[in-house]
C-alpha cells in the first residue's frame, strides 16, 4: 500500500517536569533531565533525531512542564541543527501520559497528521521508527506498542503484555503487575492514528462511572481526591488496558536494546548503548587513537571537538568526553561521562563515574565505583562545580555541587 | 552607621534546606536567619547594610526589596565574583562602608545567632579607642576554633591561635566586628583571611580589642546546630520579650508560634519549638525541640522531636519524625511512617520507613 504525499507524520515526545524524576539527582538538580548528556548528546536528542527519518514528518513536539525558558535555547537550536521544526509546549499542570497528548490535540491535528508518535523522552532504544509505521499501516489498528522481551524477573517492574503471536494484536496489558504475566514489556514508544484522541476523551467521561480495583496506601486513601481529575489520563491503565482484546492495538517487536533512564547511573550504561550504536550508523562521529599525536583510545568513546585531551592520557571503553573539558597527561578515563568545562589533572583515574560541569579532578587522584547501573552507589556522581584535591580517593558515591573533597570517601552521600 | 553582613556561598552544609532557598533567607525562629541581624543594627541606627555574596543574588535582591521597606533601611548587594575570604568583601565593599563620617561599621557573620548587644559594643569600642573591636564568646572545647588570646582586664588582643593543641585561652572569635574605616586601608582587594592577615596586623600595632559576648551564641550553619540554637534563642527571649512566646496548657518550656499557624486539639507542644506562618498542627500532635517552616502541616496523633520540617511539607497521622531528622521543602511523609534521622532533599514522599540515618534523595 503506498504512502500518499499528502499523509503527514507529526512526533510527541514526553519530557515530564522538575517535580517528577528525582531519581535522576543529583545530576537533575541544575538541568532539566531531558537535556542530560547521554553519549555526547542532550538525552532527548535521541528519540528526536530518530524522528527525523520518519517519512514526511511534520513537527516535533516536547511536551512537558517545565518552564518554558529551559527548553527556549535547546529547541531553537535543535530545529536549525536537524532541519525539522521542534516546539516545546507547556502544560500548566500534569496531565498524565495520555492527557499531555490530548490536551494539544488541535495544535497535533493542525497539520492534519495521518499518525502521531509518541515517545517517553527517557527511553533508550534504536527507535525503528519508520518500521513501526509501516507496521501499523498493516495491523489497521488505533495503534501500535514498541515491545520488547526481556527476563522474566525484570518483566514485573513495567508495563507486562500479551500479544497475538500470529496477528500481533496486543491481548492483554497490566501495569507493574505482582505476579508473572508475561516477558512482553511495553517501551514506551508508540504510534496511532487520530482516533486516539477519541478513546481518550471516551475514558475521560466514563472515569466516574468505572470502579478499578486498585492498591492504594493509606496515605493515597486518605487524600481528598482519590478521584482523579478527569483531565488526568495515564495512557498505560487508562487506554491500553481496557483497548487490549478489542482489536484496536497492535504490537511491534523489536530486537534490539532497550533500556529506561530512570536513575544517574543507567545514563552511563545508555551513553555505552548509543556509543556502540554509532559505531555502526556513524562512525566518524567517535573517537580514535593510538598515542602517537592524539590520546590512546580505546572502544567506543566520544570527544567533543573542543575538547582538549593530552596525547599521554588513555581514554575508554564506553567514554563521552563533553565541550571544553581538559583531560591531562597520563590520565586514565574508563566507562564514564565527562561533562563540560571538566578539569582533570596529571594521572587521575576515573571509572565507572559521571563528573559534573565544571568540576575539577586533582593530580593522582582516583574516582571510581563498582559500575552496578540500578544501585544507588553503583555509578560514583559528581554535580556541578565539585573539587576532588589530589590523591584524594572517592569511591562509591554521591556528591552535590559545590563541594571539595579533600579526604577519601567510601559509599557516601555528600550534600 | 553602615555594617557589612558576610554572607558567603553555598551554604552546603544546611542542605537541604538550602536547595531551596540561599542560607541567608533560610528561616531561624520564624524569621529569614538574616533578618535577625539586619534588625539588630537597625535598632543601633545602622542605615544602610551591605550583604557580600556570592550566590544567588537575584533570588536575595528580591527579598531585599521586601525587607527595606518594612524596615526602612537600605540593603544593597556586594557581589563577590570569585571567593575573597572573610577579609577580600570589606575591600570589595569599600566605596559603600565610607561615607567621610569617619564612623566604625559593623561587620557581622551571617550564619552566627546571639543577642547582639551592638550598642554596648559601640561604647567598648569608643571607651578603648583602638582601631578595631571583635566580641569574642567563652566555648568549652576551644581547640575546635580559633583561639583570641587577650589581656582580661583591657580586652587587648595579643594574639590568635588557630586550634590550638594545648590550652592557651577559651575565647573564640564570635564573628562580630566593629572597625574604623582605617581597617580597610589595611585589606587588599584579593582573597584574604580577617583572622590569619588583617587582625594579627592590628593586634600587633596594639589596636584590636576583644569583647566577651554576653548571653548566648551559636553558629547555625548546620541542622544539629540550627536546633541547639533555637533552644538558646527561645531561652534569650523568655528572658526579654516573653509576650512573644506562646502559652496556654498545650504549651510546655518555650515556644513560639506565628500568629497565622494553627494548632489544635489535644496537642502538647514544647519545648523549644518554632511554629511558622500558615503551618497546621492537627489534633493530638506532639512536638518538641523541632522547627516546623511556613506552610507546613503536621496531620493527627503525629510525634515530632529534635528535627526540621522544611517549607509546605507535610507529616502524615501517627507518624514519628525524631533524631535530627530533617526534611526540606515539600517533603511528604506518608501517615504511621517513621524516620530516624532521615534527611530528605525537597519535593519527596516517604512512603517507608527510615530506620537509621540516611540521606533520601
Amino acid at each position: 500500500m503506498e504512502s500518499s504525499t499528502e499523509e503527514k507524520v507529526v512526533a510527541v515526545i514526553l519530557v515530564g517536569g522538575p517535580t517528577k524524576g528525582t531519581r535522576f539527582r543529583p545530576l537533575s538538580l541544575n538541568i532539566p533531565k531531558p537535556l542530560f548528556p547521554i553519549a555526547g548528546q542532550p538525552m532527548v536528542h535521541h528519540p528526536i533525531s530518530a524522528c527525523k527519518r520518519i517519512p514526511n514528518l511534520a513537527q516535533v513536539y516536547l511536551v512537558g512542564f517545565y518552564e518554558e525558558r529551559e527548553f527556549a535555547l535547546y529547541v531553537s537550536a535543535i530545529s536549525n541543527e536537524l532541519k525539522v521544526p521542534v516546539r516545546y509546549l507547556r502544560e500548566d499542570k500534569p496531565h498524565g501520559s495520555a492527557g499531555g497528548l490530548y490536551h494539544f490535540r488541535n495544535l497535533i491535528m493542525e497539520d492534519n497528521p495521518s499518525h502521531i508518535f509518541l515517545l517517553n523522552c527517557d527511553v533508550c532504544c534504536s527507535f525503528p521508527l519508520p518500521e513501526m509505521l509501516e507496521a501499523h499501516r498493516k495491523y489497521g489498528g488505533i495503534g501500535t506498542l514498541l515491545v520488547i522481551k526481556v527476563s522474566p524477573e525484570s518483566a514485573s517492574q513495567f508495563g507486562e503484555l500479551v500479544a497475538d503471536p500470529v496477528t500481533n494484536e496486543l491481548l492483554h496489558y497490566t501495569e507493574k503487575p505482582e505476579t508473572f504475566v508475561s516477558d512482553r514489556i511495553n517501551c514506551g514508544v508508540y504510534v496511532f492514528t487520530p482516533e486516539i484522541f477519541t478513546a481518550i476523551r471516551d475514558v475521560s467521561s466514563q472515569r466516574n462511572d468505572t470502579a478499578t480495583l486498585r492498591r492504594v496506601s493509606s496515605y493515597e486513601a486518605l487524600q481528598p481526591a482519590t478521584r482523579i481529575p478527569a483531565d488526568f489520563v495515564r495512557l498505560d491503565q487508562d487506554i491500553l488496558s481496557p483497548l487490549a482484546g478489542k482489536k484496536q492495538l497492535y504490537t511491534y517487536e523489536t530486537m534490539d536494546f532497550w533500556e529506561q533512564i530512570k536513575s544517574p547511573g543507567m545514563s552511563l550504561r545508555c551513553s555505552e548503548l548509543y556509543l556502540s550504536q554509532f559505531r555502526l550508523t556513524s562512525p566518524h562521529i567517535l573517537a580514535s587513537g593510538d598515542g602517537t599525536k592524539s590520546a590512546i583510545v580505546i572502544g567506543d568513546v566520544y570527544i567533543h571537538p573542543s575538547a582538549k585531551v593530552h596525547p599521554t592520557a588513555k581514554i575508554g571503553p564506553n567514554v563521552s568526553i563533553s565541550a571544553n573539558a581538559r583531560v591531562g597527561p597520563g590520565v586514565r578515563l574508563i566507562s564514564c561521562i565527562i561533562l563540560d568545562d571538566v578539569e582533570i589533572m596529571e594521572n587521575a583515574v576515573v571509572t565507572n563515574a559521571i563528573v559534573g560541569w565544571k568540576s575539577s579532578i586533582g593530580r593522582w587522584s582516583r574516582v571510581q565505583a563498582e559500575g552496578v547501573y540500578n544501585s544507588k552507589l553503583g555509578v560514583t556522581i559528581l554535580g556541578d562545580s565539585v573539587a576532588v584535591e589530589d590523591e584524594v580517593v572517592v569511591t562509591s558515591s554521591i556528591v552535590l555541587p559545590n563541594k571539595t573533597l579533600n579526604v577519601s570517601v567510601q559509599d557516601e552521600i555528600i550534600l | 552607621m553602615k555594617a557589612l553582613i558576610l554572607v558567603g556561598g553555598f551554604g552546603t552544609r544546611l542542605r537541604p534546606l538550602t536547595l531551596s532557598f540561599p542560607k541567608p533567607l533560610v528561616d531561624f525562629a520564624n524569621k529569614p536567619m538574616i533578618l535577625h541581624q539586619i534588625e539588630a543594627l537597625k535598632a543601633v541606627g545602622v542605615d544602610e547594610v551591605v550583604l557580600a555574596i556570592n550566590y544567588q543574588p537575584e533570588v536575595m535582591l528580591n527579598f531585599l526589596k521586601d525587607f527595606e521597606a518594612k524596615l526602612e533601611i537600605k540593603i544593597t548587594c556586594s557581589q563577590e565574583t570569585e571567593p575573597m575570604g572573610t577579609a577580600g568583601p570589606l575591600a570589595l565593599a569599600r566605596d559603600k562602608l565610607i561615607d567621610g563620617s569617619g564612623e566604625p561599621f559593623f561587620v557581622l557573620n551571617s550564619d552566627v545567632i546571639s543577642e547582639y548587644p551592638l550598642r554596648e559594643m559601640i561604647e567598648f569600642h569608643k571607651a578603648h579607642g583602638g582601631e578595631a573591636s571583635i566580641m569574642v564568646t567563652k566555648v568549652d572545647e576551644p581547640s575546635k576554633y580559633g583561639v583570641v588570646v587577650m589581656e582580661e582586664t583591657t580586652g587587648k588582643v595579643e594574639k590568635f591561635v588557630e586550634k590550638p593543641k594545648l590550652y592557651v585561652g577559651n575565647k573564640i572569635n564570635a564573628g562580630i566586628y566593629l572597625l574604623n574605616p582605617s581597617v580597610l586601608d589595611k585589606i587588599e582587594l584579593r582573597p584574604t583571611s580577617i583572622e590569619k592577615e588583617t587582625f594579627p596586623k592590628i593586634a600587633a600595632a596594639q589596636g584590636l580589642y576583644a569583647m566577651v559576648l554576653p548571653g548566648f551564641w551559636m553558629d547555625i550553619g548546620q541542622p544539629k546546630d540550627y536546633i541547639t540554637g533555637l533552644r538558646l534563642y527561645l531561652d534569650s527571649l523568655r528572658k526579654k520579650s516573653p509576650a512573644k512566646l506562646t502559652t496556654g496548657a498545650h504549651i510546655v518550656g518555650n515556644v513560639l508560634v506565628d500568629e497565622t499557624a494553627k494548632i489544635g486539639e489535644g496537642c502538647l507542644i514544647g519545648p523549644d519549638v518554632a511554629i511558622g506562618p500558615g503551618c497546621v498542627v492537627e489534633s493530638g500532635v506532639r512536638l518538641s525541640r523541632c522547627t516546623v517552616m511556613r506552610g507546613a502541616r503536621i496531620k493527627k496523633h503525629a510525634c515530632v522531636s529534635s528535627s526540621i520540617i522544611g517549607w509546605h511539607s507535610t507529616v502524615g497521622q501517627w507518624a514519628r519524625i525524631e533524631n535530627m531528622t530533617i526534611l526540606g521543602e515539600d517533603v511528604h511523609v506518608g501517615d504511621e511512617i517513621y524516620t530516624n534521622g532521615g534527611v530528605v532533599l525537597p519535593h519527596k514522599e516517604i512512603k517507608s520507613n527510615i530506620l537509621k540515618p540516611e540521606i533520601v534523595m
